[in-house]
């Protein structure tokens, strides 16, 4: 890329991804300017979390190139380390680690990873902590925590590592009915602060307000992307419309 | 009652109790046979189990194989094998002032009991790393932390705890196959109660009762102490993760 060039924050450009035979990812390109919230939305199948697992190199792909502010973050030569400092998850089943407490979950990273002493690091766990509301939960272990509970202490110790994007991986669907709302209220909070989002989630009232743009993926393809009142309003594609309908209705 | 017969009886638990001093240092020798071996074990066992999780094709391979041989072979055969064909050597340790002299047969003993236990303590790291969920690894990639570091800060912390209970099981398993030993003449403790009751063969009964209950205590201590480890590495809340 040339310097000249407007650099993305990130930058997917023509990914394909294969499990043994079955065609998971075909031909994938788009990309996110800071601050962008960007939300994966299709059927189960469809390549979403696949495409997000891409993009840290939880999984490899086949070929085509991923960007991180200008910087190729494929091929062999990468250190995925060193990649995925820049690069916070958060999972599904939210993996905080079961013998640690909330606060010592939040200090691995910045302590093994960066290198931060016990102090300095206990000092930005319990910063982040404040920021999803757990201070009183810090010396909690995660199966003491409800879900919700469990799931922001997973996007504080994502956000610790300071990370300049942040990949969240259907962060809401383990989670009883009562319990999504907290959690999309601090990701709410996070796009507002102006972090740079990919998100997949079938929380689409979430995807209408927060998101700047969507992608509609199914047969790991994209099928429709724009922003989210072009993708709910007025879609251009039959498929689009009836997943949204579908999913829409489901979830209301 | 005959009264001869009581006297009998009498005179048998006496001899019990007169040599109780020469069954002690038995004792002593079997709790220190157990704790070496089992060490020796956890020092080979341990590293085993992550090679056979984590490790490349062949260094499986190789661990597995050495992991099958022994736990096929009967302790026995272990022991002559070290003591009469790989005839181990003494072995004097000098520490400040005090030297000890090892001798061939309990270097023997102790190899043999340790690397069998280093055989049976893999499965039992293997098993309990294997049941840490994969999503605790990928986690702990995710922060950027390499595959070492996520085993060592992540999964390890788990699967000691994990183990506690099947490593509970092995302690009480080596200890009374220390008594295996006295096939290459080590004077452990049931080498010195079969000593006791061919001197005097009236007391086979109590010899063995006595003896018997020297190893239920020796169990029942250890049993207890690792219940307490567990308890106090017990994570709150449970390990549903």
């Amino acid at each position: 890329m040339s310097d000249n060039e407007h650099t993305y924050l990130l930058e997917v450009d023509r990914v394909s991804q294969s499990y043994g035979t079955e065609k998971v990812l075909r031909d994938i390109s788009f990309e996110m300017d800071r601050g962008d919230v960007t939300v994966l939305v299709g059927p189960s199948g469809s390549g979403k979390s696949t495409m997000l697992r891409c993009v840290n190199r939880l999984t490899e792909i086949d070929s085509g190139n991923i960007y991180l502010d200008g910087e190729r973050i494929t091929g062999p030569d990468v250190d995925v380390n060193e990649l995925r400092k820049e690069v916070g998850m958060v999972f599904q089943d939210f993996n905080l680690f079961a013998h640690l407490t909330a606060r010592q979950n939040i200090m691995l990273g910045p302590r093994r990873v960066l290198g931060l002493d016990k102090e300095e690091a206990g000092k930005r766990a319990d910063e982040h902590l404040e920021m999803v509301g757990l201070t009183p939960q810090a010396d909690s272990y995660p199966g003491e925590l409800s879900g919700g509970q469990q799931q922001r202490v997973g996007i504080a110790r994502a956000l610790a590592m300071e990370p300049k994007l942040m990949l969240f991986d259907e962060p809401t669907s383990a989670l009883d009915p009562e319990l999504i709302g907290e959690v999309l209220e601090v990701m709410r909070d996070l796009a507002d602060r102006g972090m740079t989002m990919l998100v997949v989630t079938h929380e689409m009232s979430f995807a209408r307000e927060v998101a700047s743009e969507m992608l509609f993926l199914d047969g790991g393809k994209i099928v429709e992307r724009g922003p989210p009142e072009q993708l709910f309003d007025r879609p251009e594609e039959d498929r689009t419309a009836s997943f949204l309908r579908r999913i829409t209705e489901m979830h209301s | 009652m005959d009264p001869t017969v009581v006297a009998q009886a009498t005179g048998d638990w006496a001899f019990v109790l007169d040599n109780a001093p020469y069954l002690l240092v038995g004792a002593v020798l079997t709790v220190v046979l157990t704790v070496v071996s089992m060490l020796l074990g956890f020092l080979v066992g341990f590293p085993a189990g992550i090679v056979e999780v984590y490790g490349g094709r062949v260094s499986t391979f190789l661990v597995e194989t050495v992991g099958i041989v022994l736990r096929g072979t009967p302790i026995v055969v272990i022991l002559i094998f070290m003591y009469f064909v790989f005839s181990t050597p003494s072995l004097t340790l000098g520490l400040f002032d005090v030297t000890v002299t090892l001798s061939d047969a309990f270097i023997a003993s102790v190899l043999g009991l340790g690397l069998r236990s280093a055989a049976y303590q893999s499965q039992i790291f293997r098993g309990a790393l294997q049941s840490v969920d994969e999503g605790q690894l990928e986690a702990a990639r995710s922060v950027g932390m390499s595959k070492l570091e996520a085993i060592r800060h992540v999964v390890v912390p788990q699967a000691l705890r994990r183990s506690i209970p099947g490593f509970q099981n092995e302690v009480t398993i080596v200890l009374k196959d220390t008594s295996v030993v006295f096939a290459i003449g080590l004077a452990e403790l049931l080498t010195r109660s079969y000593d006791l009751f061919v001197r005097q063969t009236t007391a086979v009964l109590e010899v063995v009762l006595f003896v018997s209950a020297i190893y239920f205590v020796l169990t029942f201590i250890t049993n207890r102490g690792l219940d307490l480890i567990g308890s106090y590495y017990e994570i709150p809340g449970g390990e549903q993760a």
